[in-house]
């Protein structure tokens, strides 16, 4: 007995041992190019491989040390371009790949401190105006000014979409774009395209099944499928609702995807006055603001008992494992929920389409004046407390080149440049995805990023509460919004806005 | 005078490690607290506001709702685990087949960092694919859902530290009853008094130290609670497990508020100390009684 457990013990020691020797799996290498291009573009990679390797030399060895959001384009970056880059430069990428929460606090700690921890972070669009009104970014543009010796030939801020203008100021770049995509509605085109359900929905309402245009057919289509469910002892429901109870983006789904679609942009805030509540020339608890919210919170009743304790990544993951009919998802996950076989059941089930809205918010996005919906993404930017700047400008210059957009896009479902949208490969996954990446250039102008609050988290924190009540079914909305608007309210005033 | 000062020497590096890792940051919080700072604010800046931070406080609905939850969520867990513990520990001190496999199993939750235990629970619990769902509503015909109903949520955090923290209490209860005497317990047996009676007057007056010592532990503990509940709920629904600790987490972390946070922080650290002291009255009261 005594010889047989030290046998054993030997053989799970030695397994332990082998086990954290083996060498990681080699992430998914990017796709070569195409046979026909080939030969013209031979020379090209080599002419660059070198001058990486060049402008690389002087800073061989150091490391620098990146934060992020833990989302797919994020996880490339570190996974693949990190490694792509340390062996074209010599230079040590360590990136933190993080909740959401921490990707903000950590940074905006580290710079208000001026520790140096960084030397490149993730700057949701989001926040960039808070970084921006402390001074805690460096110009990228002017830095590379300043080192033209470090201007890589194949990048070049023109190429990037018009998201990059959100990360400008006063003629300085202070971030490199390295995803954006838009929220977009997602349906099971399988169960619209159904014949049987087809006929039931025409019976019961009247008109035919389609994408919701408006919110009286998106309530009608959940509703249905939601006894369509019930019906059939299926784990569907008509719905999906990011309302999680305890974390902000549940206000973030409410401020920046429904009221919007209600024709309330801007949180509901008078960027003019620093006022939110309608007495004070805001928004925020009008008349359309609550209609907004009393439709969302209506939605809980043919939405999937996970839809209170859902984030962003539960949202997803529902629509994925078949549970709703139809959503607001975030465009990231768009592409792997339509192809990924192993985390999704509705591949090649999934339609893509503009979200449902009000009368008269078309017409005020396309005047500019408002928008249909929430356009997401972020940046790299350096911090200003970094202290290998230079080896910095190098690596969000290599994120930034035209060659590695397409199979980072491909990885997950993000576009930051125009030539992006031609690539074969893009091409020819937008089709798996029902058109999401059309979709995204065409009536990319409809959507919009997060309002300029340069204190938008320390706002949202002081709001989240009532929003949470609401989804809790303790306060209804209208109270939610009145006892969020001054709340908001005192919060800017304590900032010092709005005085 | 030359024992003296080598000793001093030796105390040295403690002294200097205690300083800058304990009472530099105290003293820095303790400053903070005394100004309005908020790194999104118009300024930026740190700008003196006297006591103002700690006026705030007392009107402050946030703070004495998050107040008033923890001091029940810690009254109730700690009690439970203390009773329960103790219970355990009787039954332990005790030779029975499968002792040592049951002892083993039982402290296996000590071993789990709270963040992991956190993430299983919300696993275990998460409505819409949990197992407590699926089988309370099948069962029992229960509509269990954390993320909805606050007292589901809260009888939850409850729960889950209980089964964190129980063995914790268990072992030390153990290792003060099997250290304690024998002969009194029989003198006593001999001499008439019930099982009861010996409980009452001869162990738990024995075992009033490590009482007093594993409440202490158990209660700054659970004053001070967040990971766990964060990962299971965030603090939620609305704020029905938003303990202090989360609560002094958002007005940091969330809101950027350090200068609030600060205060609310020294404030929490004295009620902590306040509470410890009384309690340790109390509790050296009823043991002076007892014999």
């Amino acid at each position: 007995m005594f010889r047989w457990n030290r046998v054993l013990g030997f053989v799970i020691v030695l397994s332990m041992l082998l086990t954290a020797c083996a060498a990681p799996a080699a992430p998914a290498a990017p796709a070569a190019p195409a046979a026909e291009e080939a030969a013209a573009e031979e020379a090209a990679p080599a002419e660059a491989e070198s001058w990486w390797a060049e402008a690389g030399a002087p800073y061989a060895g150091v490391t620098i040390r990146g934060i992020s959001e833990s989302t797919p384009p994020s996880r490339y970056s570190a996974e693949v371009l990190g490694q792509m880059f340390t062996e074209a430069t010599g230079i040590n990428v360590e990136f933190e790949v993080t909740s959401w929460d921490e990707m903000y606090n950590k940074p905006i700690r580290d710079m208000e401190a001026n520790t140096g921890i960084y030397d490149f972070v993730y700057i949701e669009q989001d926040h960039i105006y808070s970084y921006l009104s402390r001074d805690f970014l460096t110009d990228i543009s002017a830095l590379l000014a300043e080192h033209p010796e470090l201007q890589s030939p194949d990048f070049d801020f023109g190429k990037f979409t018009s998201f990059i203008d959100n990360f400008k100021q006063d003629g300085g770049i202070y971030g490199v774009p390295m995803e954006a995509f838009i929220k977009p509605y997602l349906y099971r085109a399988d169960l619209f395209a159904d014949p049987d359900i087809q006929a039931a929905f025409q019976e019961q309402y009247g008109y035919e099944l389609a994408p919701a245009t408006n919110h009286d057919q998106y309530r009608d289509i959940a509703e249905f499928f939601t006894a369509y469910g019930e019906e059939n002892d299926l784990e569907l429901w008509g719905t999906t609702v990011q309302g999680h109870t305890g974390h902000p983006s549940a206000t973030y789904e409410l401020v920046e995807t429904i009221l919007p679609t209600f024709g309330v942009y801007n949180w509901g805030i008078n960027l003019d006055t620093w006022k939110a509540c309608v007495e004070n020339g805001g928004e925020m608890n009008s008349d359309k603001a609550k209609e907004g919210f009393a439709f969302w919170l209506d939605m809980l009743q043919y939405a999937p008992p996970e839809a209170t304790s859902s984030t962003w990544d539960e949202v997803a993951a529902t629509f994925a494992a078949g549970r709703a009919a139809q959503g607001w998802v975030y465009g990231e996950n768009a592409a792997w929920i339509a192809t990924d076989a192993d985390r999704s059941v509705v591949i090649g089930n999934v339609g893509v389409a503009n979200p449902p809205v009000a009368e008269g918010v078309i017409a005020d996005a396309e005047s500019g004046a408002g928008y249909i919906g929430y356009y997401d993404g972020g940046a790299f930017g350096i911090p200003y407390s970094s202290k290998n700047k230079e080896a910095a400008l190098l690596w969000v210059q290599f994120i930034g080149q035209e060659s590695v957009q397409a199979d980072w896009a491909a990885a997950g479902a993000r576009i930051v440049m125009e030539s992006t949208f031609d690539d074969p490969l893009i091409v020819e996954i937008d089709q798996k995805v029902s058109g999401y990446y059309t979709l995204m250039r065409e009536a990319g102008p409809l959507y919009r990023g997060a309002a300029p609050l340069p204190f938008h988290n320390t706002l949202r924190g002081n709001i989240d509460t009532f929003i949470w009540q609401a989804l809790a079914g303790e306060i209804d909305a209208a109270t939610a919004l009145d006892g969020a608007c001054v709340a908001a309210e005192e919060t800017m005033l304590q900032l010092g806005y709005g005085e | 005078m030359r024992s003296n000062r080598m000793g001093w020497g030796l105390l040295a590096p403690t002294l200097i490690i205690l300083g800058i890792m304990g009472l530099l940051p105290f003293f820095y919080v303790l400053v903070v607290g005394f100004f309005d700072w908020n790194v999104v604010s118009a300024t930026g800046k740190p700008i003196w506001t006297g006591a103002n931070n700690f006026r705030r406080l007392v009107f402050d609905p946030n703070f004495l709702g998050a107040m008033s939850r923890t001091l029940l969520f810690t009254v109730t867990v700690v009690v439970s685990e203390l009773v329960l513990g103790f219970v355990l520990a009787q039954a332990l001190v005790k030779e029975f087949p499968g002792k040592s496999f049951f002892r083993t199993i039982h402290a296996l939750p000590l071993m789990v960092a709270p963040i992991a235990v956190g993430a299983t629970w919300r696993l275990m619990t998460v409505p819409g694919f949990g197992i407590a769902p699926y089988y309370l509503d099948r069962w029992f015909g229960i509509d269990y859902n954390i993320g909805r109903y606050a007292e589901h949520a809260f009888a939850t955090t409850i729960l889950m530290d209980v089964w964190h923290w129980t063995p914790f209490v268990t072992l030390t209860m153990l290792a003060g009853l099997s250290a304690l005497p024998k002969e009194p317990m029989e003198q006593a047996l001999v001499d008439g008094a019930n099982r009861w009676q010996v409980l009452r007057h001869l162990t738990l007056p024995m075992m009033m130290p490590v009482i007093i010592t594993t409440t202490f532990i158990r209660l700054m503990d659970a004053l001070r609670v967040v990971d766990e509940v964060y990962l299971l709920t965030g603090g939620g629904p609305g704020d029905s497990t938003r303990f202090i600790g989360i609560h002094i987490w958002r007005v940091v972390m969330t809101w950027t508020d350090y200068g609030y946070g600060s205060a609310v922080s020294l404030l929490v650290y004295y009620f902590t100390l306040v509470l410890c002291w009384l309690l340790f009255i109390a509790l050296t009261q009823i043991g002076r009684q007892q014999e």
